[in-house]
C-alpha cells in the first residue's frame, strides 16, 4: 500500500518534470468546430472536419495567421454535438468558456444550431452555421452568422426554373415531415409554385417520417394525382431511394431537389437512375473554375472523395472567419473584446469571394448569394446549368 | 440471492477497507464542508496552481478531459485534482469529524427539517461555487440535474413497480412543449405565438405554474396508457408505451401551431441553478416519500407478486395506476426544465435514442433506488461530457461500461437501498463506539 | 381499385420486413423470456455483412472465369450472410445474455441494447461515415398487370420471405431441435433438467433468429439499397412492437402482426395521410392492444407458451 502510493507520487513527479509544459504561452488563434461526428448525420460531421483541417493545413503553411504584422498559430478544435440540441448546446459552451475560442464554426443542422446560437449569442462568441436553413438560428442574434441561403430564396428559384424550363401546371411534392430543412423548403417551394401557376397547382403534397426507405404509397398517390414532376427537397440518401422507387412505380416526369442532393453520394448511391435530373445548390463541382476548382481537387486527392456542399460551405465560412480575424487589424488579447471585433467584422464583410460564391451579410446575419441549377450529367458529374441571383 | 449480496458487500468492505476505516466516524456534514472549502480553494487558488502545473486551464471536469486530451499532461492534472478537492475533502473531513458530529448530534434535537435544510444549503453552495468557475460547467450541471429528476421518476415505474416502459422521452415531451408554449405565449414576442400577453416580471412567478401544467399535461398523457396498460399483468406495457411514444412524436411534428419539426425556441432564461436544484430536490423528496408509504410498499409487492398482493388487498390496479401518473407528472416537470435549459425543443429531441439514454441512466444507477437513480444519472452524464476527447470512442466505452456493470451488478450500481434522510444527516460513530 | 391492389402489394413487401425481423424477438421472448434490443442492429450487421459478400462474390466473379450469374450470386449472399449473421447472434447471446439469465429480464435488454449502441458505434468506427449502396445483383424488370405495378425485386422479397417463415415454422414442428426449443419455450425450469441443454438451445434461438435478421437485412437491401449504420434502430423498435403484438412467442402471430403492421403504415399513409401516419398507425395498435391485451395469439396470465 505505502510502496504503491510512493511510487504513484515518484511517477507523478517525474512526469510532471518531463511534461511539455506550458510555461510561456504562445499566440494562439483558437477555432472551434462544432460538428455532428456521432448520430445521425455522421457524414456531415466528416465533411466539416475535413474541411477545417484542410484549412488548418492551409494556415500552417503560411507559417500561421498574420493579423495586424503579427503571426498567430492557429488551432481548430472539433467538438462533436452528437446530432442532439443539448449536446450541441454543451458542445458550443465548452468551446466558449473552456477551449476560449475566438468563433465557432458549426453546428450544421438548424435543430442544432438554434441552441448553439443561443449559447454563442449570450456569451458573445460569433459563429457561423454554414449550412443551417432555419430563420431562427441567426434571427435577433447579432453573433450568429450562417454560409447559406434561405429557403424563401431557393423555394422561388426552383418554382421559377421549372416554369420556364419545362413549362409545367401540375406539381407533386415529397417531403420529411420530421425534419426541419426539408419541412421548411417544401412549404416555401409551395408557395412559391401556386403563387406562379394559381391555387390546387400542387396536386400532391405528401411527407414521410426521417429513416423511412419505402415510399411507395406517397409515390403511389403521386402518380395517381397527375402531376408532372416531383419535387424532393431530401437528403441524398433518401434522394437515391425516392428516384428509384418512383421509377419503379412508373413516374415518368422528372425529379427536381434542392442543395441538399449537392453531394457526391448523391451519385454513388443513386447511381444511373439520377443522370439527367436538376437541382438547385451553391456550387456546381463539374466544371468549377479557379478556387473552387483548386479545393475540389484538394479535398479528392486528400480525401479520395468530391466534396460534400457541406464541406464547401464550412471551408468558406471558416474563410470568412479568417477574413474577420484579419480585417480586425490587431488582437488585444482580451478574448472579450477581439470577439467582439471579430463580430463586428464579420458584419462588415463586402463581396467575400467564397468557393460557392459571392456574399455579403444581411443585418440578420444571413449571406445574400446567388443559386445555381445543376444538372447531372450522364458522367455522374454536377453540371452547372443555370443561375439565379437574389 | 442474499447470500450473494453480503458477499460482495463483504468483498467491497475489504477492498477498500482503508478507506471505510478512515471514514468512519465522519459525518456527512463534515464531508461537504470539507467539499465547499475544495471549491471554494479552487476558485480563489485554481487559477494560479494550474499555471504552476502547466495546465491551460482549472480542469473542468476534475481533469479527465485535459488527460484523455494530453496524455503528457496527465500527471499535472492528477496532481491539480489531489490538491484542490482530494486533500481538503479527505483531510477536512476528518479534522471536522468531531465538531461535525456534535453540531449534527445538536441539530438532530431539532425537527428532522432543520438539519436536512442545512444539510441542502452547504450542498447548494458546493454546486454554486463549483458551477461558478465556468458556464459550462454549469450547463452541465442543470442538465445532469434535469436528469436525475427524469431517471427518479422512470425508476419509479422500471424499478419500484418492475414494469418496462419506453414512454418517458413522450411524457418529456409534453411536459417540455406545455411548459414552453405558456411561456413563450406568455412573456415572448416571437414568431409562434405572437406578442408576450404578460408583462415581463410576472415571468418567474408563473414558471413553476407553467411547469406544474406541463406535468399535469404528462400525466393526462400517462393515464392514456394506464388504463388499457394496467388490466393485465405483463409485458404490454413495454408495446403500449412504445407505440405511445411514437404517436407523440408523430403528433407534435404535425402540430403547426406548435412549429412543427422546426421546435419552439427563445423559452425565457428562468430554470437557473437555484431552480433547477430546488425542484430537484422536491422531486426527491416527494418520491422517496412515496415510495416510503403506503402506496410505495404495495408497489413493491405488486412488482414482486401480483397475486400475492391482490389477495393481501391491495388494489393493484389503482396503485400502479397512481404510480405510473406520478412518474409521469415529474417526467414532464423535468420535460419542463430541460426545454427552459437548453432554451429549444423540437419533436426530434425525445425520440428513441433519449429513450435509450434513460434507460441506460436507470440500470446503471440501480433499480428500486434513490441513492441508484442519482447516481446513474450522476455519472451517465459526466461520463459523456469527461469522455469527449475519445469522440467517436465515446460511445464504445460508455456501453462496455454499462454491459459489465449489468453482469457483476444486473440490478445495478446501488440497487435497492433505501434513502433514509435521518440516517443520512445524523452523527456518524465509529464502529467500535458502538459496542 | 386497381390504387387498391398497388397499395396492397406495397404493403406485402413493406410487411415482410417488420414480419421477418419481428420472428427472431418473438423466439427470444418465447424461450428465454427475454427482450432482445440488439436484434434491429444485428439486422442492420446482417445488411452489412451481406454488402460485403456480395462484393467480394461479384468481384470474385468478374476476376476469375468463373461466370456465376447474378442471381446465385444473390442466393450465395443470402445464405452465407445467414451464416455468417447468426454468430453474431450467438456472441451477443454469449454476451450479453448469458452471464444474466437468473438477472432481473429488464438487464438483459439493456445489455442488448448497449450492445446494439457498440454495433452502430463499431459500424461507424470501421467504416467510416459514407452510406454504402448496396450492388444491384438483379436487374429490375417492371411488370405492369392492368395498372398495378410489379417488380420481379418485390415478387422475390414475398417469396423468400415467405419461404423462409414457412421453412422455419416447419423447423419448429418437425425437428428435434425444434421440439427441444418448443419444450423450453413450456418450462425452461424444468425441461433443462430432463437433459435438454439449455444453453444450445439459448444459442440456437440467437442463431436462427440472426439468421432470419440477416435475410431480412439483404432482402431490405436489395429493395432500398442504401445502407447506414443507424437503419436498425427504427425497424427494430417497430418490428419488437409486432412481435409483442403477435403474442407471446408465436411465430404465427409475429408474421402476422408484421405483415398487419406494415399493412398499416402503408394503408394509412396511403389513405389518410401520410403526414400523420405514425400517429394514425400506432393508435390503431394501441386498440388493438386494449381489445386483446395478450396479442393475437397470447395466453393471458400463463406461464405456457407457444412456439
Amino acid at each position: 500500500m505505502r510502496k504503491g502510493l510512493l511510487l504513484v507520487v515518484l511517477i507523478l513527479v517525474v512526469g510532471l518534470a518531463l511534461s511539455p509544459c506550458a510555461w510561456a504561452k504562445a499566440k494562439t488563434i483558437k477555432v472551434g468546430i462544432n460538428a455532428p461526428i456521432t448520430g445521425d448525420i455522421p457524414k456531415v460531421g466528416e465533411g466539416s472536419k475535413y474541411a477545417a483541417e484542410m484549412w488548418l493545413e492551409d494556415i500552417k503553411a503560411a507559417g500561421g495567421l498574420e493579423v495586424g504584422g503579427e503571426k498567430y498559430m492557429v488551432e481548430v478544435i472539433v467538438e462533436d454535438n452528437e446530432s442532439k440540441p443539448e449536446s450541441a448546446a454543451k458542445a458550443a459552451t465548452k468551446l466558449i468558456t473552456e477551449d476560449e475560442v475566438l468563433a465557432i464554426v458549426g453546428p450544421q443542422a438548424s435543430s442544432q444550431a438554434i441552441p448553439a446560437g443561443e449559447m454563442a449569442n449570450n456569451y458573445g462568441t460569433p459563429m457561423i452555421s454554414p449550412w443551417s436553413t432555419n430563420p431562427d438560428t441567426t434571427k435577433d442574434r447579432p453573433f450568429v452568422f450562417r454560409g447559406c441561403f434561405l429557403d424563401p430564396f431557393q423555394g422561388p428559384v426552383v418554382a421559377n426554373f421549372i416554369k420556364d424550363e419545362f413549362g409545367f401546371q401540375k406539381a407533386a411534392v415529397l417531403y420529411d415531415i420530421a425534419s426541419d430543412y426539408p419541412k421548411g423548403l417544401a412549404e416555401v417551394f409551395k408557395e412559391a409554385w401556386e403563387k406562379l401557376n394559381g391555387a390546387g397547382s400542387v396536386v400532391a403534397f405528401e411527407s414521410f417520417t426521417t429513416k423511412d426507405a419505402d415510399f411507395s404509397s406517397q409515390l403511389t398517390n403521386i402518380i395517381n394525382s397527375g402531376a408532372q414532376f416531383l419535387f424532393t427537397p431530401q437528403y441524398y440518401n433518401e434522394v437515391a431511394l425516392i428516384v428509384q422507387q418512383a421509377q419503379e412505380l412508373g413516374f415518368k416526369g422528372p425529379i427536381v431537389g434542392s442543395d441538399s442532393w449537392g453531394s457526391a453520394e448523391t451519385v454513388k448511391l443513386c447511381g444511373e437512375a439520377c443522370y439527367g435530373l436538376f437541382f438547385s445548390t451553391h456550387y456546381a463541382a463539374a466544371g468549377a473554375t479557379g478556387a473552387t476548382k483548386e479545393f475540389i481537387e484538394r479535398y479528392e486527392k486528400k480525401y479520395g472523395y468530391t466534396p460534400d456542399d457541406v464541406g464547401a460551405l464550412t471551408w468558406d465560412a471558416l474563410r470568412i472567419v479568417q477574413t474577420a480575424i484579419e480585417s480586425t487589424g490587431k488582437l488585444t488579447g482580451d478574448l472579450e473584446k477581439d470577439r467582439m471585433a471579430v463580430k463586428d467584422a464579420l458584419a462588415n464583410i463586402k463581396e467575400f469571394d467564397g468557393i460557392t460564391g459571392k456574399m455579403t451579410f444581411t443585418p440578420d446575419g444571413d449571406p445574400i448569394k446567388c443559386a445555381v441549377i445543376v444538372r447531372i450529367s450522364e458522367k455522374g458529374e454536377f453540371e452547372f446549368y443555370k443561375s439565379a441571383c437574389p | 440471492m442474499v447470500n450473494d449480496k453480503s458477499a460482495v458487500v463483504e468483498r467491497a468492505n475489504t477492498r477498500f477497507g482503508w478507506f471505510r476505516a478512515y471514514a468512519a466516524g465522519v459525518p456527512l456534514l463534515a464531508w461537504l464542508l470539507g467539499a465547499l472549502v475544495a471549491v471554494l480553494l479552487e476558485q480563489t487558488a485554481g487559477d494560479v496552481l494550474a499555471a504552476i502545473l502547466g495546465l491551460p486551464k482549472v480542469p473542468v471536469l476534475f481533469g479527465c478531459m485535459i488527460m484523455l486530451k494530453e496524455p503528457t499532461l496527465i500527471p499535472s492534472a492528477l496532481i491539480f485534482v489531489a490538491l484542490i478537492y482530494g486533500a481538503p475533502i479527505l483531510l477536512l473531513g476528518k479534522v471536522l469529524a468531531r465538531p461535525g458530529n456534535w453540531v449534527a448530534a445538536r441539530l438532530m434535537s431539532w425537527p428532522i427539517a432543520v438539519p436536512v435544510i442545512l444539510h441542502l444549503v452547504v450542498l447548494y453552495a458546493i454546486m454554486y461555487f463549483w458551477s461558478d468557475v465556468s458556464l459550462y460547467r454549469m450547463l452541465t450541471l442543470r442538465l445532469t440535474l434535469i436528469a436525475i429528476m427524469l431517471t427518479l421518476s422512470l425508476n419509479l415505474i422500471n424499478g419500484y413497480m418492475g414494469e418496462f416502459s419506453c414512454s418517458h422521452p413522450g411524457f418529456m415531451a409534453l411536459g417540455a412543449y406545455a411548459a414552453s408554449t405558456v411561456m413563450v405565449g406568455l412573456f415572448v414576442n416571437d414568431r409562434l405565438f405572437g406578442e408576450a400577453l404578460l408583462p415581463a416580471f410576472l415571468g418567474p412567478f408563473m414558471f413553476p405554474v407553467a411547469l406544474v401544467i406541463g406535468g399535469v399535461v404528462a400525466a393526462l398523457g400517462a393515464l392514456l396508457i394506464a388504463i388499457p396498460s394496467f388490466k393485465t399483468r405483463g409485458d404490454y406495457l413495454a408495446i403500449i408505451s412504445l407505440a405511445f411514444l411514437f404517436i407523440v412524436k408523430s403528433m407534435f411534428e404535425n402540430l403547426q401551431f406548435l412549429g412543427g419539426a422546426r421546435g419552439i425556441k427563445g423559452q425565457p432564461d428562468y430554470a437557473d441553478l437555484p431552480t433547477v436544484f430546488c425542484w430537484t430536490v422536491l422531486c426527491i423528496w416527494i418520491i422517496n416519500n412515496f415510495v416510503r408509504s403506503t402506496l410505495g410498499k404495495a408497489l413493491n409487492a405488486v412488482r414482486d407478486d401480483e397475486m400475492a398482493a391482490e389477495a393481501m388487498t391491495v388494489n393493484t390496479r389503482f396503485t400502479k395506476m397512481v404510480a405510473f401518473l406520478f412518474a409521469a407528472f415529474w417526467a414532464g416537470i423535468a420535460g419542463g426544465l430541460f426545454a427552459h435549459t437548453v432554451r429549444f425543443i423540437n419533436p426530434g429531441t425525445f425520440d428513441l435514442k433519449r429513450l435509450a439514454e434513460l434507460l441506460a441512466m436507470v440500470y446503471f444507477g440501480g433499480l428500486n433506488s434513490v441513492y441508484g437513480s442519482i447516481v446513474g444519472a450522476v455519472s451517465i452524464n459526466l461520463l459523456g461530457e469527461m469522455l469527449r476527447p475519445l469522440a467517436l470512442y465515446k460511445w464504445i466505452v460508455i456501453p462496455l461500461l454499462l454491459i459489465l456493470v449489468m453482469i457483476y451488478r444486473p440490478t445495478g450500481l446501488v440497487a435497492f437501498k433505501e434513502f433514509n434522510v435521518r440516517k443520512l444527516v445524523q452523527p456518524k460513530r465509529k464502529p467500535e463506539e458502538e459496542v | 381499385m386497381q390504387l387498391f391492389f398497388q397499395h396492397l402489394i406495397n404493403a406485402l413487401q413493406w410487411g415482410s420486413f417488420y414480419a421477418l425481423i419481428a420472428l427472431g424477438y418473438s423466439m427470444v421472448y418465447g424461450i428465454l423470456m427475454l427482450f432482445n434490443f440488439a436484434h434491429g442492429d444485428i439486422f442492420m450487421v446482417g445488411a452489412y455483412i451481406g454488402f460485403g459478400v456480395a462484393t467480394a462474390l461479384a468481384a470474385l466473379a468478374a476476376m476469375s472465369a468463373l461466370a456465376l450469374p447474378n442471381w446465385l450470386i444473390l442466393v450465395l449472399t443470402i445464405l452465407i450472410a445467414m451464416y455468417l449473421t447468426s454468430f453474431v447472434g450467438m456472441l451477443v447471446e454469449r454476451i450479453g445474455y448469458r452471464p444474466l439469465r437468473e438477472a432481473p429480464r429488464a438487464s438483459a435488454a439493456i445489455t442488448g441494447l448497449m450492445i446494439g449502441i457498440i454495433l452502430e458505434t463499431g459500424n461507424l468506427a470501421i467504416l467510416g461515415a459514407q452510406r454504402i449502396r448496396f450492388p444491384s445483383l438483379i436487374k429490375t424488370s417492371v411488370y405492369d398487370i392492368g395498372g398495378v405495378v410489379v417488380t420481379n425485386k418485390k415478387i422475390m422479397i414475398v417469396v423468400v420471405s415467405l419461404v423462409l417463415m414457412l421453412a422455419l415454422n416447419e423447423f419448429i414442428r418437425r425437428t428435434r431441435w425444434g421440439m427441444a426449443m418448443r419444450a423450453m419455450a413450456f418450462d425452461y425450469v424444468v425441461i433443462p433438467l430432463m437433459g435438454v441443454p439449455l444453453n444450445t438451445i439459448a444459442s440456437l434461438t440467437f442463431a436462427l433468429g440472426s439468421a432470419l435478421a440477416a435475410a431480412a437485412g439483404i432482402l431490405f437491401a436489395v429493395a432500398y439499397p442504401v445502407l447506414d449504420p443507424y437503419i436498425g434502430i427504427t425497424y427494430g423498435w417497430k418490428a419488437f412492437v409486432a412481435a409483442i403484438l403477435g403474442g407471446r412467442g408465436s411465430v404465427k402471430g409475429a408474421c402476422l402482426a408484421g405483415f398487419l403492421l406494415g399493412f398499416i403504415e402503408i394503408f394509412v399513409g396511403a389513405y389518410l395521410s401520410s403526414s400523420l401516419r405514425d400517429l394514425i398507425a400506432y393508435s390503431i395498435i394501441l386498440l388493438i392492444l386494449v381489445f386483446r391485451p395478450h396479442g393475437f395469439f397470447g395466453e393471458p396470465h400463463s406461464a405456457k407458451l407457444r412456439l
